[in-house]
């Protein structure tokens, strides 16, 4: 199990590195970097040079991204060119609130997707299941970002229930708070991926079903809740471990939208600032932090997976 | 030919068949045509006038009007077309991309499979819209941006869906046939094996129509798609979210035009997957959606 995980963390090393030189090739790719927005219109040649050599942005590109790269390796991912604070701070600062919504928006997702999913396995065909296939249809095609608008009209705007705009309140601090502030964030997300969950689990369970340890369990008259609750539900939660731990991975970078719905303070938000900014270091950071949780929860997802699973071996 | 016509009957007679997938095709085609006229229509999604701004719907203006007094209704009916002419091109650039990548890595396997895969593993890592938001930073805000940056995500679908098709069909016997008789590599991929594998893929070029037109709206909803004056529905979205309070109308039905969209190309994706599936084994037909 050790030799696995250490496998799959060298495994990482190569996808980060192509990440990370793909993006730093293609922000120099063009002209119009972030000095040109830093010191203003009026400024003189002298001091763009100047402030690009501060920045030690003149020195030629693949002397920067070596020298990135030396730092990033012991942690260092630079100083954010608007922000003047190390990124490495300023993803600090965002990092728990987007766990928090991806956390928050599991919970839901899982809360909607796996009664919805085991209801229109164990009754195939019948209106239950035409209505709640038709309902993960709707999931999946309702874009969040109109979702969310939705929702916002719905308890901010006519019931006054809920803020249209939610901040980031941890939630050991005030966890009502908290709640008000992530509920609809966290339904707009994990509604869509809900949709995702019940499909695929009506589909693992659909052809659990059909297997043969299942007729013997019926045909030594064990209940029905028996049958379909312990004997199919371990073997078809297990692809399902997978599916759940890719969505909490998407949930780190791909909530961009849903944080744009809300203005929350995520990550996602702060990349896009970044984007906008052409804030190098920055842009740079965000990804490869994202990139980096997210093959991080990948590889937990897998250990887990051999952990539930004992027919699985890697050696 | 002939062969064709009859193939694309019988799928159009399937779809009708159904009332699910004769509703979405009645509607896309409504919007397709919609998108194609909107010249000729007697509707200005430009007109300007400011004493009418946030009116609600109404007999003259059916969805209403926006910020600067525009008529809603036909910035929804044009921006089809802005939404419509992006999806297709950049299914297009993806289809075209991924198949070949997804063919040269399933039949020759070996070195080229991995490195081609693990292209297409980097490509998977990063969610799709960040990819592309990069990518739009980088060359600047335009149609042809967007398009670019939603082909590009769309290529892991097509080289995945073709390999696995591929790697089912690589030892049969008429493969290993044309081999024998001295066929190219080439002449085997493009010949024989691509057009016994135009199910999965066809259901895949519907589904991903779906995935770019939300991916397109995603963008522009975050304010890096088609630049404004241009309608478009992400856009349109973006800026009714700021009139929430006063014009409740303006984000809620282009919205209403979208989602009916997507959930057509959806219902038409999978009865396709299930129609093909039924008539001979398209294995690999699998479905997969990434999209923010």
């Amino acid at each position: 199990m050790i030799g696995f995980v250490l496998r799959r963390l060298v495994q990482l090393v190569p996808v980060v590195l192509i990440a990370s030189i793909g993006v730093w090739a293609m922000l120099y790719a063009v002209p119009g970097g972030p000095i040109a927005g830093l010191v203003g219109e009026n400024a003189t040649q002298e001091q763009i040079a100047a402030v690009t050599a501060q920045y030690g942005l003149d020195r030629p590109v693949v002397v920067q991204y070596l020298d990135w790269l030396r730092r990033a390796a012991f942690g260092d991912l630079g100083i954010s060119i608007y922000g003047r604070e190390p990124v490495l701070d300023l993803i600090g600062q965002r990092l728990p609130a987007t766990l928090h919504l991806a956390v928050s928006a599991t919970v839901v997702a899982l809360a909607l997707g796996i009664p919805v999913g085991v209801a229109s396995a164990i009754y195939p065909g019948s209106w239950i299941d035409r209505i709640l296939s038709a309902w993960s249809a709707l999931a999946l095609g309702v874009p969040t970002f109109w979702l969310g608008i939705l929702l916002i009209l719905w308890f901010a705007v006519d019931l006054r229930w809920l803020p249209a705009v939610s901040g980031y309140v941890p939630i050991w601090e005030d966890p009502i708070a908290s709640i008000r502030n992530l509920l609809l964030p966290a339904i707009t997300l994990g509604v869509y991926v809900s949709g995702i969950l019940a499909r695929f689990l009506r589909a693992s369970l659909v052809s659990e079903l059909r297997a043969d340890y299942v007729r013997t369990a019926r045909a030594k008259g064990l209940p029905e809740r028996q049958v379909v609750g312990i004997h199919i539900m371990r073997n078809a939660l297990l692809p399902f471990i997978t599916i759940v731990g890719l969505m909490m991975a998407s949930f780190i970078g791909g909530a961009v939208v849903t944080e744009a719905v809300f203005t929350y303070p995520g990550l996602g938000r702060l990349l896009i600032q970044a984007i906008g900014t052409r804030d190098y270091p920055l842009i740079q950071g965000c990804i490869v932090v994202i990139l980096v949780l997210y093959v991080a929860i990948n590889l937990a997802v897998d250990v887990l997976y051999a952990y539930v699973d004992p027919r699985i071996d890697y050696g | 030919m002939n062969r064709a016509l009859n193939s694309t009957y019988w799928l159009l007679s399937g779809l009708m068949s159904r009332v699910a997938s004769a509703a979405a095709l009645f509607f896309l085609l409504t919007l397709v045509s919609a998108a194609l006229l909107v010249d000729v229509l007697p509707i200005d999604p430009f007109a300007q006038r400011l004493v009418d701004a946030l009116k609600g719907p109404s007999a003259t203006n059916w969805f209403g009007t926006d910020e600067l007094g525009r008529d809603i209704f036909a910035r929804v009916v044009y921006g089809a077309r802005t939404s419509l002419s992006t999806a297709g091109a950049a299914v297009i650039i993806a289809a075209a991309l991924g198949i070949p990548i997804g063919l040269v890595a399933g039949f020759f396997g070996g070195w080229r499979d991995t490195v081609l895969m693990r292209f297409i593993d980097v490509l998977l890592a990063l969610p799709a819209i960040l990819f592309a938001m990069a990518l739009i930073a980088v060359l600047g805000r335009s149609q042809m941006a967007a398009v670019i940056a939603v082909g590009i995500t769309g290529i892991p679908n097509f080289a995945r869906i073709t390999r696995a098709r591929v790697l089912s069909l690589r030892k049969r016997d008429f493969v290993t046939a044309v081999e024998a008789f001295g066929g190219s590599s080439g002449y085997n991929m493009f010949r024989t094996i691509l057009p016994n594998s135009w199910s999965p893929i066809l259901v895949q070029v519907v589904v991903l129509c779906s995935v770019a037109i939300l991916l397109e709206a995603a963008l522009a909803f975050l304010g890096v798609g088609v630049a404004p004056p241009t309608p478009s529905w992400g856009e349109m979205l973006r800026t009714g979210k700021s009139y929430l309070y006063e014009a409740p109308y303006y984000a809620v039905l282009p919205g209403v035009v979208l989602t009916f969209t997507i959930l057509s190309f959806d219902v038409i994706g999978r009865a396709l997957a299930t129609l093909l599936e039924d008539r001979h084994d398209a294995s690999g037909a699998e479905i997969e959606r990434t999209t923010p």
